[in-house]
This record gives C-alpha cells, sequence and structure tokens, in this order.
C-alpha cells in the first residue's frame, strides 16, 4: 500500500475516533466525572493530534506530486509539457527519469540544504499567495521564481570537477559555482521549459483549462 | 466532583472546546480527501490553531475544576471531612 495512502488512512481514523467521542459528550451531556474527562481529554489532545500530525505529513507529502502542483491551472502548460513523451526539455526528460517520477517539480526545484524542505514549502506559500491575490484571469501571465534558480540542484545529481568535464564546464567552473551562470540558461542547458511567445501562452493555458476535468 | 455540566461556563468551554476540534478535524479530512492547495493550508494553519486552542480550553476547564475542588476541600468543616482522613490513635 502506497504511504501516503497509508498515512492518510490512519489519520482519517484517528479523526473519525476523535469525533465520535466529542459528538458522544456533545449528545450525552454526562455529569464530568473522571471518566469523561478522560474520554474528552482522548477526543481533545492525543487522537486529533495523532490526525493532525498524520494528516499533516501526509498533505506534505501529498504536495511534492506534479498533480498537487498541476491543481493550479496556471501550471498546466508546464505539467503538459513535463508529462508529455515528445518533449525534449529539460522538465519532460527529468520527469522521464523513474527517480524523478511523480515528484519531477519537487525535485527540481526543492531547496538543497537542511532546511531546504522549509524554505521550499515557504516559498511555495508565496506562490499560493500570488496565485490567489493577484489577476491571472488573462492568461498572460507567466509563473516565475522568485530567486535565480540554484545550480546546487542541478550538481547533487550531476557532480563536477572530475577530469572529464567538458571544456565548457571547465571555462565556467567559477561562474556556475558562484551562480553568475545558470545551468539551465538559454544556450546551455536550457530552458528548462518550453518558453511561450505571449500570445502563445494564452491559447496554450486556454486549451489545457479546457481539457481539465 | 461529578456534576452535571448544565449552563455553566464549565459547560460553554467544553462545548466551544469540542466544536472547535470537531471543525479543526473536519479541516484535516477535507485537506486529506481534497489535497488542494488551498485546502491544504487552511488544515495546516486554521486547522492546528482551532485544535490546540480546544485542547487549551479542555486544559483550563480540568485545571479550574481541579483548583475548585482543593478550596472546597480546604473550606470544608473538620465534622464534614470523611473520617479515614482522621489520624489513626
Amino acid at each position: 500500500m502506497d504511504s501516503h495512502y497509508l498515512l492518510s488512512l490512519c489519520a482519517l481514523s484517528a479523526a473519525i475516533l476523535a469525533a465520535a467521542l466529542l459528538i458522544g459528550y456533545l449528545i450525552k451531556r454526562p455529569p464530568l466525572d473522571r471518566h469523561t474527562r478522560l474520554r474528552l481529554f482522548f477526543g481533545l489532545g492525543p487522537l486529533p493530534i495523532a490526525a493532525a500530525l498524520l494528516g499533516n505529513y501526509a498533505n506534505l507529502e501529498e504536495t511534492k506530486q506534479r498533480r498537487f502542483c498541476g491543481s493550479c491551472h496556471v501550471m498546466t502548460p508546464y505539467i503538459m509539457d513535463a508529462e508529455s513523451k515528445e518533449s525534449g526539455s529539460l522538465a519532460a526528460i527529468h520527469t522521464r527519469t523513474e527517480w524523478f517520477g511523480h515528484e519531477s517539480c519537487y525535485t527540481c526545484h526543492a531547496d538543497y540544504g537542511m532546511f531546504g524542505t522549509v524554505s521550499t514549502k515557504l516559498g511555495g506559500m508565496r506562490h499560493v499567495w500570488d496565485y490567489y491575490a493577484n489577476d491571472w484571469s488573462s492568461g498572460t501571465r507567466k509563473p516565475k521564481l522568485y530567486k535565480p534558480y540554484s545550480n546546487k540542484t542541478c550538481t547533487q545529481c550531476h557532480p563536477q570537477g572530475t577530469n572529464r568535464m567538458s571544456l565548457a564546464h571547465k571555462v565556467h567552473e567559477e561562474m556556475l559555482k558562484g551562480g553568475a551562470v545558470s545551468c539551465a540558461a538559454n544556450g546551455c542547458h536550457g530552458p528548462p521549459h518550453p518558453v511561450y511567445g505571449v500570445a502563445d501562452n494564452e491559447k496554450k493555458v486556454s486549451a489545457a483549462v479546457e481539457v481539465l476535468p | 466532583m461529578s456534576e452535571t455540566p448544565k449552563s455553566t461556563r464549565t459547560d460553554k468551554l467544553l462545548r466551544g472546546a469540542c466544536y472547535a476540534s470537531l471543525l479543526a478535524l473536519v479541516l484535516i479530512v477535507v485537506s486529506l480527501f481534497w489535497p488542494k492547495p488551498l485546502a491544504v493550508i487552511v488544515a495546516m494553519s486554521l486547522g492546528q490553531a482551532l485544535g490546540t486552542a480546544s485542547l487549551a480550553m479542555f486544559l483550563f476547564v480540568v485545571a479550574a475544576e481541579f483548583r475548585r475542588s482543593r478550596i472546597l476541600d480546604q473550606a470544608a468543616p473538620v465534622s464534614l471531612k470523611p473520617k479515614n482522613e482522621e489520624k489513626p490513635q
């Protein structure tokens, strides 16, 4: 069984048990004796806490999935490209790799380091805020990164500094380390996603939104 | 300390805690079945806040009841206290 479903199931079970205890109290309104206090303690303490912890973990795992990223319709062209078997973009090539799989968006866009997950989720919150607080209805606006794409994300899997490094990499080594040149820049290995023109993007977003379930 | 909590402050607090916790649980369950950005954010912020508040209300009630029972015990006349509390001779 998938770990996400198992976590969700456990969270749901804890929530149902807690709700049963609380609803039972609200209906019966028994005297506040030791047994009632114990039932209320479990209904308000350990069981909801377990439901929240397991639910949060399940939700955090869910937010790594590509389908979650694609649930905002402005991302649909990017998701369609990443999932396309014909596309030769960096996103599509990496998505076809088993290690990236259904978490290809997160794997490439997660920050590297000890607190990478936290900073990634905070950045994601900003995107969500931007999505709901600003007008995207024209379809001409493209999602953008709020900070330059870090080369460290690439070099996690593509290590540099070896003797077999290509001349282009040797020449740009220092600039790559300093972030002055991006691996995903045009002319190097990028762009990672197809770059649409304004009118073209509008058509693709409209077409993609129409096919959404 | 077994009393029927009807229309007292304790009862109101406990019922409020139950309703807040139930709402928090609903938000968590909704985010599990419908994992969209807004649902997940609401569950992980508002849901957590409501759940924490409900537990705090319950603990407050328990602490207040405990304190009240201690005050009543101290204020009770010696003749009303159970005999087994007296020192054996």
